[in-house]
C-alpha cells in the first residue's frame, strides 16, 4: 500500500485541498438543502471519499473520459464541472450540467469527459471499455476511467467488462472505491474474499492497491495507472481503500453500522484531516481555504435556486437525436 | 335577395327525388354551378348544382323524398333573414309527415346510452328507443349512418353475429330514411322483413307494370356461335385493353340488323310509331340498387371494340351509381343478357316505349344435326319480345333471322 | 440490377459502410473466421481485418456496452447478437444505457449504435433460439426498432440504421436469409419510419412484419381467388412507426389484419391495432384481426412448432373473418 509523502509541490497539494474542501462543503450543503426539502429525488453523498475523486481526477488528462456512479458529485466537481452547474442539476434546472434531465445520479459533462454518472450499479463499466476501444482503434492517446464501488464487483457487467478490456488490452483504468459497504450490506455479507484485487488478477489485469484516504498516494497511483494504459499495455485495476463517513443516502439512519464505528472513522479516516496534517497547514490558512469552499458551495445554491425551470413539455425533447 | 333552391326536374317523367346528403352546410358560401346536394332520382344518383351564388342560409330538407319544384333550401346573403317557406312532405308514398329528425347520436349521452350492454333484464325501453339494447354495428357503418341520418336500429346486419356493416347501411342509404325506416324498425329476426322500395326499385316496378299492359309476343331462335367465338378471340387479341365480349359482338350485330329492319328500331308513342335512324342500344345492368339500362348510342357506327369500351364505362358507372340522366335516355332497343348466370333462355319484359327487347341466354355446347351427322356446337338461344302494336310476327322473325345469320357468319354484315 | 440474398444484402450494407468509413466496425460472437453463426459476415474478416471485424467472448452485456461506449465517442459500431433470444443478456445495457444516455445528459451525447440480431422459428431451434422479441424494444423511448423483410429493404434500412444517430435494434429473420431478389446496383438508403406497400388491394389491409410479410402475400393471392382484394403493408420500421401509411391503407380498405410471428399477447400488432382503432375508428367495418404465435414458448418437435407459429393460412383465415366469411 502506497502512502508516504511523494514528490508533489506544496502548491499542487493545496490545489487538492481546495478541491476536497469544495466537494466536502458542496455535499454538506446538499445534505442540508435536501433536509430542508428543497431537493427532489434522492441523493448519495461521498463524504469521506474525496481523496479518491480528487486524486484520480487530478491525474487525468483533459482528453481522458470517465464514467461515474450514483455517488457522483465528487468526481464531477473534481473534473472541473462548475459547482453552480452541478447544484443547478440537483435542483432540476435547465442550467444544470444535464439540463435537468439527469439529476444527482445522472450528472454528465461531455465537454469535460464525464460520460455520465450511472444509477445502475456496474452499468457504466462496459461503456468505458467501448470508449477505450475507440481510442485504441483511432490510435488516440486517451484513457477511459471507470469509478465503481466494491458492491459493483459482484455484478456481471464488472466481470464482462474487465474480461473484455483485458482481452483487447484497451486503455482503461478501473477505479474501485472500496468503501466496504454495498448500500447497507457490509463486505462480510457480499464478498467471499477480502482482497478484491484478486478479481482483476483473475483476468490477468495489471493492478494496484492504494490508501484512498491519502489523496497524494491516490494521485500517484492513478498517474501510473493512466500512463500504463495510455502506453497501450492494457487496462489497470486500481483498488482504493476508502471510507464512506455518511450513510448510503442522505437521511440514511445507518442502523446497520456498529455503534461508534462512524465516530471513530471520522476521527481517524478523514482525507481532509489527513492532508491537513501532512501539509502541517496553519489553522489560519486552513480556515481561509475552508471559508472559500464554503462560500462557493453557498453561491452554488443561490445560483441553482435562481435557475430556470424546464417547461413540462421539454420532457419530450432529447429522446432521439 | 334570397333565392329558393327548388328541386329541379332532371328528366322526363321525374316527379320526385330523394335527397341523400348535402355537400354544403348551412352558412357555407356557395357559387353558382357548385355541387350542392346529392339527389337520388328514379335511375341515378347525381349531384345537383347551385343555381345561385351566395350563402347557404337554410337547408329545409336535410334528406328524404321531395316533389319536383318544392323548395329544399335558401341561398342568400350572409345575415339575411330567411323567408318563411312552406315545406311540403314527401310527394308520394310516405304516409306520415316527416318529423324533425331525431339526432342519431345525441351530443349529450342519455342515461340509457350509458347503460352497460350486459345489464340484467332490460326495463321496457322508452317509446323512442331502438330495441332498448345496443345496436351492433361497425364503426364505419355508424359513421355512414351518422352522416346520412340513417337509423341503425332499422337495419338488419349481414356481418358476423348480425353486425351491421357498411354495406348494409349503403344499401339502406338509397331508401327513404327516417320516417319510413322507423316504421320498419322493430322487425325482429325470424319475422317478415319489410324492405322499403328504393326509387330505382319503384321505377322498375312502375315501368314493368306499364309494360305488362302492352300486347307482347315472343319468338325464339338459336344461333351457332362457332364463328362469333372465333371472331371474339381475334378481337380480344387485337384489342387487349377493351377485351370485347360476345355481348359486344351481339350488340354490334343487333345494331346492323336493326338498320336493315327499321320497324324493330322503334318506339310506340301512343298515337304513332317512331322509327329511329340510329341504333341506340340499351344494356340491362344489374346493380346493388336495382336494374338500370344505360344506353350506348349509335352502335351501328361503332366498332366492336368501341362498343366494348363504351359498355365497360357505363356498366362501371352503373355499379357505382354514377350514371347521369343522359346515360339512360334515348334508347331504341334493349339487350338483356343472363347468360353469365347459366340461364339457357328466358323471356324479357318490354322496356316501353321501345318496341322490342332481346333476351340472351348462355352459350352452351349442344348436340345438333349438321349434314345428317350428330355434332356438338356452341349454341346461343335468343328470345325477342315485341310490342304487337308496333311489330308483327313476321317482321320480328325476319329481324331475328338476320341476327342469327350475322352471328353464324359475321362476314355477312359486310 | 443484381440478384442478392437477404444475407448478402446485410453483408453488403455493412461492408459498404466499412469501406467508406473507418468509424464503422462490427463486434460479435463467432463473426470473424466463422463468418457468423448465420454466415452473414463471411469474408468480412479477410477484407477488413480483426480490428474491425472483432470476435468477442460470449459476453452480451459487455459487447453491447462496448458498442455504447464507442458510439458515444462518435464511432458507428455494429454489434451482432447471435440470436435475439440473447438480447435478454444485454437488456440492461440496451434499455438503461443505450436508450437513455442522450436523454439523461440533456442532449449532450448521441449513441449511434446498431445492434443487429436475428431469430425466428420454423426450423426447430427450440424455445431459447426461436423467439421474436422485437416488441419489447418498441416499448423503450430512445431506441429505434427496424425489422426488414426483403433483401432490398434489409440493405437500405441497415445502411440508414448504421448512420442513424440513435441506437437501433435491427431484427433479421432467420428464415429469410436465403431469400433472393433483384436489388439496385447502388445501395439505396431507405429512411427509417417509412412503411412499404407490397401489394395494393381494396377490401382488407394486412399489416405484417418479417416472415409474415411473405405469408401475407401468399394469403393475399389465395384471397384474390375468393374475390377478396388484399393490401399488404410492411411497416419495416417499428419505431418510429409510419402511422400515416398504415392508417391511410385501412381508411381505404376498412378492414385490418395485423400479423407477426411473435406471440399475439403484447405483440407489436397490439400497438398497430391501437393506432388503427384510434385513428381510423370511423373507417373500420370489422374488428381488427390479429395473427401471431400461440401463447406458448416455441416448442422443439416440428409438429408442435408448426402448430404454435403462424402461417399464411392463419392470415387467410383472418382475412376471411374480416369480410364476414370466417
Amino acid at each position: 500500500m502506497e502512502g508516504k509523502r511523494g514528490s508533489l509541490s506544496q502548491e499542487r497539494l493545496l490545489v487538492f485541498m481546495r478541491e476536497m474542501l469544495l466537494i466536502r462543503h458542496f455535499e454538506e450543503k446538499v445534505e442540508e438543502r435536501f433536509r430542508a426539502g428543497e431537493l427532489p429525488g434522492f441523493l448519495h453523498v461521498a463524504i469521506g471519499q474525496e481523496g479518491v475523486a480528487v486524486g484520480v481526477c487530478q491525474a487525468m488528462e483533459d482528453s481522458d473520459v470517465f464514467a461515474s456512479t450514483h455517488r457522483a458529485h465528487g468526481h464531477t466537481l473534481a473534473r472541473g464541472t462548475h459547482p453552480n452547474e452541478v447544484m443547478a442539476e440537483l435542483y432540476g434546472k435547465l442550467e444544470g450540467c444535464s439540463h435537468g434531465y439527469g439529476g444527482s445520479m445522472h450528472l454528465y459533462d461531455i465537454e469535460r469527459g464525464n460520460l455520465g454518472a450511472n444509477a445502475v450499479v456496474g452499468g457504466g463499466l462496459p461503456g468505458i471499455v467501448g470508449a477505450a476501444l475507440s481510442f485504441k482503434l483511432r490510435h488516440e492517446p486517451r484513457v477511459a476511467v471507470a469509478f465503481f464501488g466494491d458492491g459493483a464487483t459482484n455484478i456481471g457487467t464488472f466481470h464482462e467488462a474487465l474480461n473484455l478490456a483485458q482481452l483487447w488490452k484497451v486503455p482503461a483504468v478501473f477505479v474501485l472505491e472500496n468503501n466496504h459497504w454495498a448500500e447497507s450490506t457490509p463486505a462480510s455479507q457480499q464478498l467471499p474474499i477480502d482482497d478484491l484485487e484478486k478479481r482483476a488478477v483473475a483476468y490477468g489485469m495489471h493492478s494496484a492497491k492504494v490508501d484512498g484516504q491519502d489523496v497524494e498516494a491516490v494521485h500517484r497511483a492513478a498517474r501510473r495507472a493512466l500512463e500504463y494504459a495510455r502506453s497501450g499495455k492494457g487496462p489497470v485495476f486500481l483498488d482504493c481503500e476508502t471510507y464512506r463517513l455518511v450513510g448510503h443516502f442522505v437521511g440514511d439512519a445507518q442502523v446497520y453500522r456498529p455503534k461508534g464505528e462512524l465516530k471513530e472513522l471520522r476521527e481517524t479516516q478523514d482525507p481532509i484531516v489527513k492532508l491537513r496534517e501532512k501539509l502541517e497547514l496553519p489553522d489560519e490558512e486552513f480556515e481561509a481555504l475552508d471559508q472559500e469552499a464554503r462560500e462557493i458551495a453557498e453561491a452554488s445554491v443561490e445560483f441553482a435556486k435562481a435557475g430556470t425551470d424546464p417547461k413540462p413539455e421539454d420532457a419530450l425533447k432529447n429522446v432521439y437525436a | 335577395m334570397a333565392s329558393q333552391v327548388t328541386l329541379p326536374r332532371l328528366g322526363q317523367g321525374m316527379e320526385s327525388g330523394t335527397i341523400l346528403r348535402w355537400l354544403k352546410s348551412e352558412g357555407d358560401p356557395v357559387e353558382k354551378g357548385e355541387p350542392l346536394y346529392e339527389l337520388d332520382t328514379e335511375k341515378v344518383t347525381q349531384e345537383v348544382e347551385a343555381e345561385a351564388s351566395g350563402t347557404l342560409l337554410k337547408i329545409l330538407v336535410p334528406e328524404g323524398e321531395v316533389a319536383v319544384g318544392k323548395t329544399v333550401a335558401i341561398i342568400g346573403e350572409q345575415g339575411e333573414d330567411v323567408p318563411e317557406v312552406d315545406v311540403e312532405g314527401p310527394a308520394a308514398p310516405a304516409a306520415e309527415a316527416p318529423e324533425p329528425e331525431p339526432e342519431p347520436e345525441p351530443k349529450e349521452p342519455q342515461p340509457q346510452d350509458e347503460a352497460p350492454p350486459a345489464q340484467a333484464p332490460e326495463p321496457a325501453p322508452p317509446a323512442a328507443a331502438t330495441n332498448g339494447g345496443r345496436v351492433k354495428a361497425s364503426p364505419l357503418a355508424r359513421r355512414i349512418a351518422r352522416e346520412r341520418g340513417i337509423d341503425l336500429a332499422a337495419l338488419s346486419g349481414t356481418g358476423p353475429e348480425g353486425r351491421i356493416v357498411a354495406e348494409d347501411v349503403e344499401r339502406a342509404a338509397v331508401s327513404p330514411p327516417k320516417a319510413a325506416a322507423a316504421a320498419a324498425a322493430p322487425a325482429p329476426s325470424g319475422e317478415v322483413e319489410r324492405v322499403e322500395l328504393t326509387s330505382i326499385r319503384r321505377t322498375v316496378a312502375r315501368r314493368m307494370t306499364e309494360a305488362w299492359a302492352a300486347p307482347a309476343f315472343q319468338i325464339t331462335m338459336s344461333a351457332e356461335m362457332t364463328r362469333a367465338q372465333e371472331l371474339r378471340a381475334r378481337l380480344v387479341e387485337r384489342h387487349p385493353d377493351e377485351r370485347p365480349t360476345v355481348t359486344d359482338i351481339l350488340t354490334k350485330v343487333c345494331a346492323l340488323a336493326l338498320m336493315r329492319h327499321r320497324e324493330v328500331n322503334a318506339l310506340f308513342v301512343g298515337d304513332a310509331v317512331e322509327l329511329y335512324p340510329s341504333a341506340n342500344i340499351g344494356i340491362a345492368v344489374a346493380t346493388e340498387r336495382g336494374l338500370v339500362v344505360p344506353v350506348i348510342p349509335g352502335c351501328e357506327a361503332r366498332t366492336v371494340a368501341e362498343i366494348a369500351a363504351a359498355r365497360a364505362d357505363v356498366v362501371t358507372r352503373a355499379r357505382e351509381g354514377k350514371l347521369q340522366a343522359a346515360d339512360l335516355a334515348g334508347g331504341t332497343f334493349t339487350i338483356s343478357n343472363l347468360g353469365m348466370y347459366g340461364v339457357e333462355q328466358f323471356i324479357a319484359v318490354l322496356n316501353p316505349p321501345q318496341a322490342a327487347i332481346l333476351a340472351v341466354g348462355a352459350i352452351e355446347d349442344r348436340v345438333v344435326a349438321r349434314d345428317g351427322e350428330v355434332v356438338v356446337r356452341p349454341m346461343l338461344t335468343m328470345t325477342l319480345t315485341c310490342d304487337h302494336r308496333t311489330i308483327d310476327g313476321a317482321k320480328a322473325a325476319e329481324f331475328l333471322r338476320t341476327v342469327k345469320e350475322f352471328l353464324e357468319e359475321p362476314g355477312l354484315t359486310l | 440490377m443484381a440478384e442478392m440474398s437477404y444475407r448478402e444484402a446485410v453483408r453488403d450494407a455493412m461492408s459498404e459502410a466499412m469501406r467508406r468509413d473507418d468509424d464503422v466496425f462490427i463486434m460479435g460472437e463467432d463473426i470473424a473466421e466463422m463468418g457468423g453463426s448465420m454466415g452473414v459476415t463471411q469474408g468480412m474478416l479477410a477484407e477488413f481485418g480483426p480490428e474491425r471485424v472483432r470476435n468477442t467472448p460470449i459476453s452480451e452485456m459487455a459487447l453491447v456496452g462496448a458498442g455504447i461506449g464507442a458510439a458515444m465517442q462518435g464511432m458507428r459500431p455494429i454489434v451482432e447478437i447471435m440470436y435475439e433470444d440473447f438480447t435478454t443478456l444485454a437488456m440492461e445495457q440496451i434499455v438503461n444505457q443505450a436508450a437513455k444516455h442522450r436523454y439523461m445528459s440533456g442532449g449532450q451525447v448521441t449513441v449511434p449504435l446498431t445492434v443487429r440480431t436475428q431469430g425466428g422459428a420454423g426450423w426447430s431451434p427450440g424455445a431459447q433460439h426461436a423467439q421474436q422479441v422485437e416488441a419489447w424494444f418498441v416499448h423503450v423511448p430512445g431506441l429505434k426498432v427496424v425489422f426488414p423483410s426483403t433483401p432490398t429493404d434489409v440493405r437500405g434500412l441497415l445502411w440508414s440504421s448504421i448512420y442513424d444517430d440513435n441506437t437501433v435494434l435491427f431484427f433479421e429473420h432467420r428464415t429469410l436469409y436465403a431469400l433472393k431478389e433483384e436489388v439496385p446496383d447502388q445501395l439505396e438508403p431507405i429512411p427509417l419510419g417509412q412503411a412499404r406497400v407490397h401489394r395494393e388491394g381494396e377490401d382488407v389491409t394486412v399489416i405484417a412484419t418479417g416472415r409474415l410479410v411473405h405469408e401475407a402475400l401468399g394469403a393475399a393471392l389465395e384471397a384474390e381467388k375468393e374475390g377478396v382484394s388484399v393490401e399488404v403493408v410492411d411497416p419495416r420500421t417499428l419505431q418510429p412507426l409510419d402511422e400515416q401509411a398504415l392508417v391511410d391503407s385501412v381508411k381505404k380498405t376498412n378492414r385490418c389484419v395485423v400479423a407477426h410471428e411473435a406471440v399475439v399477447r403484447g405483440g407489436f400488432g397490439a400497438e398497430v391495432a391501437a393506432v388503427i382503432q384510434h385513428q381510423a375508428f370511423d373507417w373500420l367495418d370489422a374488428p381488427i384481426e390479429r395473427v401471431g404465435a400461440k401463447f406458448a414458448p416455441v416448442p422443439f418437435a416440428p409438429v408442435m412448432e408448426n402448430y404454435v407459429i403462424p402461417h399464411g393460412s392463419d392470415v387467410l383465415d383472418a382475412i376471411r373473418r374480416t369480410v364476414g366469411r370466417g
